[in-house]
Protein backbone atom coordinates (compact mmCIF):
# COMPACT_ATOMS: atom_id res chain seq x y z
CA UNK A 1 0.00 0.00 0.00
CA UNK A 2 2.86 2.27 0.99
CA UNK A 3 4.47 1.75 -2.11
CA UNK A 4 1.73 1.97 -4.11
CA UNK A 5 0.83 5.54 -3.10
CA UNK A 6 4.35 6.69 -3.91
CA UNK A 7 4.36 5.42 -7.05
CA UNK A 8 1.10 7.31 -7.75
CA UNK A 9 2.58 10.19 -6.43
CA UNK A 10 5.81 9.84 -8.87
CA UNK A 11 3.43 9.18 -11.95
CA UNK A 12 0.78 12.51 -10.85
CA UNK A 13 4.42 14.87 -10.03
CA UNK A 14 5.89 13.41 -13.17
CA UNK A 15 2.98 14.12 -15.43
CA UNK A 16 1.98 17.72 -14.02
CA UNK A 17 5.81 18.14 -14.39
CA UNK A 18 5.87 17.36 -17.69
CA UNK A 19 3.02 19.17 -18.88
CA UNK A 20 4.03 22.45 -17.19
CA UNK A 21 7.38 21.81 -19.43
CA UNK A 22 5.46 21.57 -22.19
CA UNK A 23 3.22 24.65 -21.47
CA UNK A 24 6.47 26.71 -20.78
CA UNK A 25 8.07 25.77 -23.82
CA UNK A 26 4.89 26.13 -26.21
CA UNK A 27 3.26 29.40 -24.76
CA UNK A 28 6.41 31.47 -23.70
CA UNK A 29 7.90 33.47 -27.02
CA UNK A 30 5.12 32.80 -29.59
CA UNK A 31 6.21 30.82 -32.32
CA UNK A 32 9.92 31.43 -31.67
CA UNK A 33 12.82 32.46 -33.92
CA UNK A 34 11.03 36.16 -33.13
CA UNK A 35 12.64 39.34 -34.68
CA UNK A 36 11.71 42.54 -33.99
CA UNK A 37 11.25 45.62 -35.88
CA UNK A 38 10.16 48.37 -33.97
CA UNK A 39 6.90 47.81 -32.63
CA UNK A 40 6.57 44.81 -35.45
CA UNK A 41 7.44 41.40 -34.38
CA UNK A 42 7.40 38.44 -36.52
CA UNK A 43 9.03 34.78 -36.32
CA UNK A 44 11.34 33.22 -38.52
CA UNK A 45 10.29 29.73 -38.42
CA UNK A 46 6.21 29.60 -39.84
CA UNK A 47 6.10 27.00 -42.44
CA UNK A 48 10.19 26.09 -43.01
CA UNK A 49 11.32 23.09 -42.64
CA UNK A 50 10.35 23.26 -39.10
CA UNK A 51 12.91 20.18 -38.54
CA UNK A 52 13.00 20.24 -34.74
CA UNK A 53 9.69 18.86 -32.85
CA UNK A 54 9.95 22.29 -30.50
CA UNK A 55 9.50 24.97 -33.48
CA UNK A 56 6.81 22.51 -34.38
CA UNK A 57 4.87 22.51 -31.66
CA UNK A 58 4.77 26.38 -31.44
CA UNK A 59 3.92 26.96 -35.01
CA UNK A 60 1.06 24.96 -34.34
CA UNK A 61 -0.45 26.75 -31.62
CA UNK A 62 0.10 29.82 -33.14
CA UNK A 63 1.00 30.00 -36.73
CA UNK A 64 -1.21 26.86 -37.87
CA UNK A 65 -1.12 26.95 -41.80
CA UNK A 66 1.06 29.70 -42.20
CA UNK A 67 3.57 30.11 -45.25
CA UNK A 68 7.13 30.22 -45.20
CA UNK A 69 8.16 33.95 -45.45
CA UNK A 70 8.84 34.40 -49.10
CA UNK A 71 5.18 33.64 -49.58
CA UNK A 72 3.77 35.78 -47.09
CA UNK A 73 5.36 37.50 -43.80
CA UNK A 74 2.83 38.09 -40.56
CA UNK A 75 4.27 41.11 -38.09
CA UNK A 76 2.20 41.86 -35.16
CA UNK A 77 2.21 44.72 -32.68
CA UNK A 78 0.86 44.92 -29.25
CA UNK A 79 2.59 47.84 -28.14
CA UNK A 80 2.79 51.49 -30.08
CA UNK A 81 6.65 52.48 -30.60
CA UNK A 82 7.42 53.70 -26.93
CA UNK A 83 6.40 50.06 -26.28
CA UNK A 84 3.04 50.88 -24.38
CA UNK A 85 0.42 48.12 -25.10
CA UNK A 86 -2.11 49.31 -27.18
CA UNK A 87 -5.47 50.72 -25.99
CA UNK A 88 -8.65 50.95 -27.10
CA UNK A 89 -9.13 54.05 -25.68
CA UNK A 90 -6.57 55.52 -27.03
CA UNK A 91 -5.93 57.21 -30.71
CA UNK A 92 -2.62 56.23 -32.45
CA UNK A 93 -1.07 56.68 -35.89
CA UNK A 94 0.46 54.74 -38.23
CA UNK A 95 2.67 56.89 -40.51
CA UNK A 96 4.90 55.02 -43.81
CA UNK A 97 5.29 54.28 -47.04
CA UNK A 98 4.12 51.30 -48.62
CA UNK A 99 6.43 48.47 -46.78
CA UNK A 100 8.24 46.24 -50.16
CA UNK A 101 6.23 43.96 -50.92
CA UNK A 102 3.37 42.86 -54.24
CA UNK A 103 0.41 43.46 -51.49
CA UNK A 104 -0.27 44.61 -47.72
CA UNK A 105 -2.82 44.78 -44.89
CA UNK A 106 -2.73 45.73 -41.48
CA UNK A 107 -5.52 44.08 -39.46
CA UNK A 108 -6.69 44.88 -35.87
CA UNK A 109 -7.90 42.07 -33.76
CA UNK A 110 -9.07 42.20 -30.22
CA UNK A 111 -7.22 40.54 -26.89
CA UNK A 112 -9.69 37.28 -27.82
CA UNK A 113 -7.33 37.51 -31.27
CA UNK A 114 -10.99 37.89 -33.22
CA UNK A 115 -12.06 40.63 -35.51
CA UNK A 116 -13.47 43.34 -33.35
CA UNK A 117 -17.11 44.33 -34.29
CA UNK A 118 -17.97 47.51 -35.36
CA UNK A 119 -20.22 49.56 -37.22
CA UNK A 120 -19.00 50.07 -40.21
CA UNK A 121 -17.35 46.61 -40.86
CA UNK A 122 -14.10 47.81 -41.21
CA UNK A 123 -11.24 45.27 -40.36
CA UNK A 124 -8.44 46.60 -41.90
CA UNK A 125 -6.22 49.07 -44.41
CA UNK A 126 -4.61 47.77 -47.33
CA UNK A 127 -2.30 48.70 -50.29
CA UNK A 128 -5.60 48.80 -51.87
CA UNK A 129 -7.74 50.25 -50.21
CA UNK A 130 -5.71 53.52 -48.35
CA UNK A 131 -5.42 57.20 -49.30
CA UNK A 132 -1.96 58.06 -50.06
CA UNK A 133 -0.22 61.76 -50.08
CA UNK A 134 1.10 62.72 -53.74
CA UNK A 135 4.91 61.55 -52.42
CA UNK A 136 3.79 58.04 -51.97
CA UNK A 137 3.34 58.66 -47.86
CA UNK A 138 -0.01 57.52 -46.12
CA UNK A 139 -0.75 57.93 -42.44
CA UNK A 140 -3.86 56.04 -40.72
CA UNK A 141 -6.05 56.79 -37.67
CA UNK A 142 -6.14 53.64 -35.76
CA UNK A 143 -8.91 53.33 -32.86
CA UNK A 144 -11.06 56.57 -32.10
CA UNK A 145 -13.95 57.99 -33.71
CA UNK A 146 -15.01 58.04 -37.62
CA UNK A 147 -13.69 61.48 -38.57
CA UNK A 148 -15.49 62.04 -41.38
CA UNK A 149 -19.58 62.42 -40.22
CA UNK A 150 -21.08 61.12 -43.69
CA UNK A 151 -18.18 58.73 -45.48
CA UNK A 152 -16.09 56.05 -43.89
CA UNK A 153 -12.69 57.28 -44.22
CA UNK A 154 -10.37 55.13 -45.89
CA UNK A 155 -7.43 55.21 -43.39
CA UNK A 156 -9.11 54.56 -40.46
CA UNK A 157 -9.03 51.48 -38.28
CA UNK A 158 -11.64 50.97 -35.44
CA UNK A 159 -10.28 49.32 -32.65
CA UNK A 160 -13.30 48.80 -29.62
CA UNK A 161 -12.59 50.06 -26.26
CA UNK A 162 -9.94 47.38 -24.95
CA UNK A 163 -6.82 46.49 -25.55
CA UNK A 164 -5.67 45.12 -29.14
CA UNK A 165 -2.97 43.98 -31.23
CA UNK A 166 -2.42 44.77 -35.14
CA UNK A 167 -1.38 42.36 -37.70
CA UNK A 168 0.97 43.91 -40.70
CA UNK A 169 0.67 41.15 -43.27
CA UNK A 170 2.99 41.10 -46.66
CA UNK A 171 1.92 39.51 -49.97
CA UNK A 172 5.36 37.87 -51.70
CA UNK A 173 7.59 40.41 -49.63
CA UNK A 174 10.66 41.82 -51.40
CA UNK A 175 13.77 39.57 -51.62
CA UNK A 176 15.66 41.78 -49.05
CA UNK A 177 12.42 41.84 -46.63
CA UNK A 178 12.42 38.01 -46.71
CA UNK A 179 15.90 38.00 -46.39
CA UNK A 180 15.89 40.12 -43.34
CA UNK A 181 12.41 40.65 -41.56
CA UNK A 182 13.88 42.67 -38.85
CA UNK A 183 15.87 44.75 -41.09
CA UNK A 184 12.62 46.10 -43.35
CA UNK A 185 11.36 49.95 -43.71
CA UNK A 186 7.58 49.54 -41.79
CA UNK A 187 5.39 52.20 -40.75
CA UNK A 188 5.92 53.38 -37.39
CA UNK A 189 2.66 52.95 -34.74
CA UNK A 190 2.98 56.18 -32.28
CA UNK A 191 0.29 57.23 -29.90
CA UNK A 192 -1.40 59.96 -30.34
CA UNK A 193 -3.74 60.76 -27.46
CA UNK A 194 -5.49 59.39 -24.57
CA UNK A 195 -8.78 60.28 -22.84
CA UNK B 1 24.29 7.44 1.66
CA UNK B 2 21.61 6.27 4.31
CA UNK B 3 18.74 3.70 3.29
CA UNK B 4 16.46 6.51 3.51
CA UNK B 5 18.37 8.82 1.23
CA UNK B 6 18.53 6.48 -1.26
CA UNK B 7 15.13 5.89 -1.70
CA UNK B 8 14.32 9.65 -1.58
CA UNK B 9 17.23 9.86 -4.75
CA UNK B 10 15.38 6.66 -6.25
CA UNK B 11 11.82 8.40 -6.57
CA UNK B 12 12.86 11.44 -7.28
CA UNK B 13 14.51 9.93 -10.38
CA UNK B 14 11.46 8.11 -11.40
CA UNK B 15 9.50 11.33 -11.31
CA UNK B 16 12.27 13.14 -13.55
CA UNK B 17 11.95 10.43 -16.26
CA UNK B 18 7.76 10.41 -16.07
CA UNK B 19 7.91 14.12 -16.49
CA UNK B 20 10.67 14.03 -19.33
CA UNK B 21 8.50 11.28 -21.18
CA UNK B 22 5.52 13.06 -20.92
CA UNK B 23 6.95 16.34 -21.64
CA UNK B 24 8.75 15.07 -24.97
CA UNK B 25 5.52 12.70 -26.26
CA UNK B 26 3.12 15.90 -25.71
CA UNK B 27 5.53 17.74 -27.78
CA UNK B 28 5.41 14.87 -30.59
CA UNK B 29 1.85 14.49 -30.36
CA UNK B 30 0.91 18.38 -30.19
CA UNK B 31 1.14 18.93 -33.75
CA UNK B 32 -0.86 15.78 -35.01
CA UNK B 33 -3.52 16.98 -32.89
CA UNK B 34 -3.86 20.09 -33.62
CA UNK B 35 -3.86 18.99 -37.10
CA UNK B 36 -6.06 16.14 -36.73
CA UNK B 37 -9.01 19.17 -34.65
CA UNK B 38 -8.25 21.66 -37.24
CA UNK B 39 -9.49 19.06 -39.90
CA UNK B 40 -12.09 18.12 -38.16
CA UNK B 41 -13.23 21.33 -37.67
CA UNK B 42 -13.52 22.15 -42.00
CA UNK B 43 -15.67 19.07 -41.94
CA UNK B 44 -16.20 15.59 -44.45
CA UNK B 45 -12.69 14.86 -46.14
CA UNK B 46 -11.91 14.65 -50.05
CA UNK B 47 -14.40 17.20 -50.42
CA UNK B 48 -13.71 20.99 -50.85
CA UNK B 49 -15.13 23.40 -48.44
CA UNK B 50 -15.16 27.24 -49.45
CA UNK B 51 -14.77 29.92 -46.89
CA UNK B 52 -16.74 33.64 -46.08
CA UNK B 53 -14.67 36.64 -45.97
CA UNK B 54 -14.31 36.59 -42.35
CA UNK B 55 -15.67 39.43 -40.22
CA UNK B 56 -16.58 39.83 -36.39
CA UNK B 57 -18.60 37.18 -36.60
CA UNK B 58 -15.65 34.26 -37.82
CA UNK B 59 -14.81 32.45 -34.83
CA UNK B 60 -13.27 29.33 -36.22
CA UNK B 61 -10.00 30.47 -36.57
CA UNK B 62 -8.08 33.00 -34.57
CA UNK B 63 -6.72 35.77 -36.05
CA UNK B 64 -8.61 35.38 -39.72
CA UNK B 65 -7.44 38.16 -42.24
CA UNK B 66 -11.11 39.97 -43.42
CA UNK B 67 -9.29 40.76 -46.75
CA UNK B 68 -8.52 36.93 -48.03
CA UNK B 69 -10.73 34.27 -48.78
CA UNK B 70 -9.88 30.81 -48.08
CA UNK B 71 -10.84 27.54 -49.60
CA UNK B 72 -9.58 24.05 -48.11
CA UNK B 73 -9.95 20.44 -48.89
CA UNK B 74 -8.82 17.91 -45.88
CA UNK B 75 -7.96 14.85 -46.98
CA UNK B 76 -7.67 11.48 -46.67
CA UNK B 77 -5.49 9.25 -49.46
CA UNK B 78 -6.33 5.88 -47.49
CA UNK B 79 -8.85 5.08 -50.08
CA UNK B 80 -6.58 6.46 -52.97
CA UNK B 81 -5.09 9.47 -54.54
CA UNK B 82 -6.58 13.06 -54.67
CA UNK B 83 -7.43 15.07 -57.57
CA UNK B 84 -7.82 18.75 -57.05
CA UNK B 85 -8.79 20.89 -59.70
CA UNK B 86 -8.95 25.00 -59.11
CA UNK B 87 -9.35 27.68 -61.37
CA UNK B 88 -6.30 30.59 -61.24
CA UNK B 89 -7.03 33.30 -59.70
CA UNK B 90 -4.60 36.49 -61.74
CA UNK B 91 -6.13 39.45 -60.67
CA UNK B 92 -4.41 39.61 -56.83
CA UNK B 93 -2.43 37.24 -54.71
CA UNK B 94 -3.71 33.51 -54.95
CA UNK B 95 -2.13 30.66 -53.74
CA UNK B 96 -2.32 26.86 -53.16
CA UNK B 97 -0.73 24.80 -50.46
CA UNK B 98 -0.49 21.73 -48.49
CA UNK B 99 0.16 20.88 -45.60
CA UNK B 100 0.12 17.28 -43.65
CA UNK B 101 -0.80 16.11 -40.68
CA UNK B 102 2.43 16.84 -38.61
CA UNK B 103 1.42 20.33 -39.46
CA UNK B 104 4.21 20.66 -41.87
CA UNK B 105 3.93 23.28 -45.76
CA UNK B 106 5.35 20.67 -48.04
CA UNK B 107 3.94 22.53 -51.29
CA UNK B 108 2.87 26.15 -51.94
CA UNK B 109 2.56 28.03 -55.57
CA UNK B 110 1.15 31.34 -56.53
CA UNK B 111 -0.70 33.00 -59.19
CA UNK B 112 2.95 34.22 -60.64
CA UNK B 113 4.09 30.68 -60.29
CA UNK B 114 0.95 29.27 -62.08
CA UNK B 115 0.54 31.06 -65.79
CA UNK B 116 -2.26 28.49 -66.84
CA UNK B 117 -5.88 29.52 -66.36
CA UNK B 118 -6.07 26.74 -64.33
CA UNK B 119 -4.20 23.77 -61.95
CA UNK B 120 -4.90 20.31 -61.67
CA UNK B 121 -2.96 18.41 -58.27
CA UNK B 122 -2.71 15.00 -58.17
CA UNK B 123 -1.90 14.34 -53.78
CA UNK B 124 -0.43 10.45 -53.39
CA UNK B 125 1.14 9.11 -50.59
CA UNK B 126 3.86 6.49 -50.61
CA UNK B 127 3.68 3.65 -52.46
CA UNK B 128 0.70 4.54 -53.71
CA UNK B 129 0.47 4.09 -57.71
CA UNK B 130 -0.84 7.82 -59.70
CA UNK B 131 -4.04 7.37 -61.67
CA UNK B 132 -4.03 7.41 -65.36
CA UNK B 133 -3.57 11.20 -66.37
CA UNK B 134 -4.65 12.80 -69.76
CA UNK B 135 -1.21 14.13 -71.06
CA UNK B 136 -2.56 17.37 -72.10
CA UNK B 137 -3.49 18.87 -68.72
CA UNK B 138 -1.23 21.13 -66.62
CA UNK B 139 -0.44 19.14 -63.63
CA UNK B 140 1.59 18.71 -60.40
CA UNK B 141 1.98 15.38 -58.73
CA UNK B 142 2.67 15.71 -54.94
CA UNK B 143 4.05 13.42 -52.54
CA UNK B 144 1.77 13.69 -49.34
CA UNK B 145 4.30 12.48 -46.31
CA UNK B 146 0.98 11.57 -44.21
CA UNK B 147 -2.16 10.13 -45.19
CA UNK B 148 -4.67 12.95 -43.99
CA UNK B 149 -3.71 16.71 -44.53
CA UNK B 150 -5.07 19.69 -46.07
CA UNK B 151 -4.93 21.53 -49.48
CA UNK B 152 -5.68 25.59 -48.78
CA UNK B 153 -6.64 28.02 -51.52
CA UNK B 154 -6.05 31.65 -50.34
CA UNK B 155 -7.25 34.80 -52.57
CA UNK B 156 -6.62 38.43 -51.59
CA UNK B 157 -9.86 40.70 -51.60
CA UNK B 158 -7.83 43.54 -53.13
CA UNK B 159 -10.71 45.30 -53.81
CA UNK B 160 -14.43 44.77 -53.01
CA UNK B 161 -15.69 44.76 -56.68
CA UNK B 162 -13.73 41.61 -57.28
CA UNK B 163 -15.12 39.54 -54.28
CA UNK B 164 -17.71 37.82 -56.49
CA UNK B 165 -15.57 37.20 -59.40
CA UNK B 166 -13.00 35.86 -56.11
CA UNK B 167 -15.68 33.71 -54.94
CA UNK B 168 -16.98 32.22 -58.00
CA UNK B 169 -14.01 31.30 -58.93
CA UNK B 170 -13.15 29.54 -55.55
CA UNK B 171 -16.26 27.96 -55.54
CA UNK B 172 -15.60 25.91 -59.27
CA UNK B 173 -12.62 24.18 -56.86
CA UNK B 174 -12.95 20.39 -56.51
CA UNK B 175 -11.24 17.92 -54.51
CA UNK B 176 -12.31 14.23 -54.43
CA UNK B 177 -10.55 10.40 -54.74
CA UNK B 178 -9.63 8.93 -57.54
CA UNK B 179 -8.89 5.12 -58.78
CA UNK B 180 -5.33 4.33 -58.75
CA UNK B 181 -3.81 2.69 -61.83
CA UNK B 182 -3.00 -0.61 -61.79
CA UNK B 183 0.57 -1.00 -60.85
CA UNK B 184 2.38 -1.84 -64.03
CA UNK B 185 4.48 -5.57 -63.29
Amino acid sequence: MHVALKIAGVVVAGVSLGLAATWVVTSRGGMGGSVADGPWKTSLVTGSSQSDPYTRARVALHGLLALKRDETIYYTATTDNEDHPLDGHCVYEIRGRDPSARWWSITAYGDDDYLIPNDEDLYSVSASSIGRAQNGTFHIQVGGLNVHQNKVDANWIPTGTKSFSLTLRLYNPGPDVALDPADAVLPSLKKVSCP
Amino acid sequence: MSERAQEWVFWIAATILVAMIVHLGTIYLLPRVVMMRALDRIGAVNTMHVGKRPTAASRAIVRPSPDIVYATCPYDLSKGPLRVTAPVIHTSYWSVSAFDANTNNFFVKNDQQTPTDSIELVVVKHGQAWPKLDAAVERVILFSPSEKGLILFRAVVDDDKHLPAIETALHQARCGTVASAPKLR
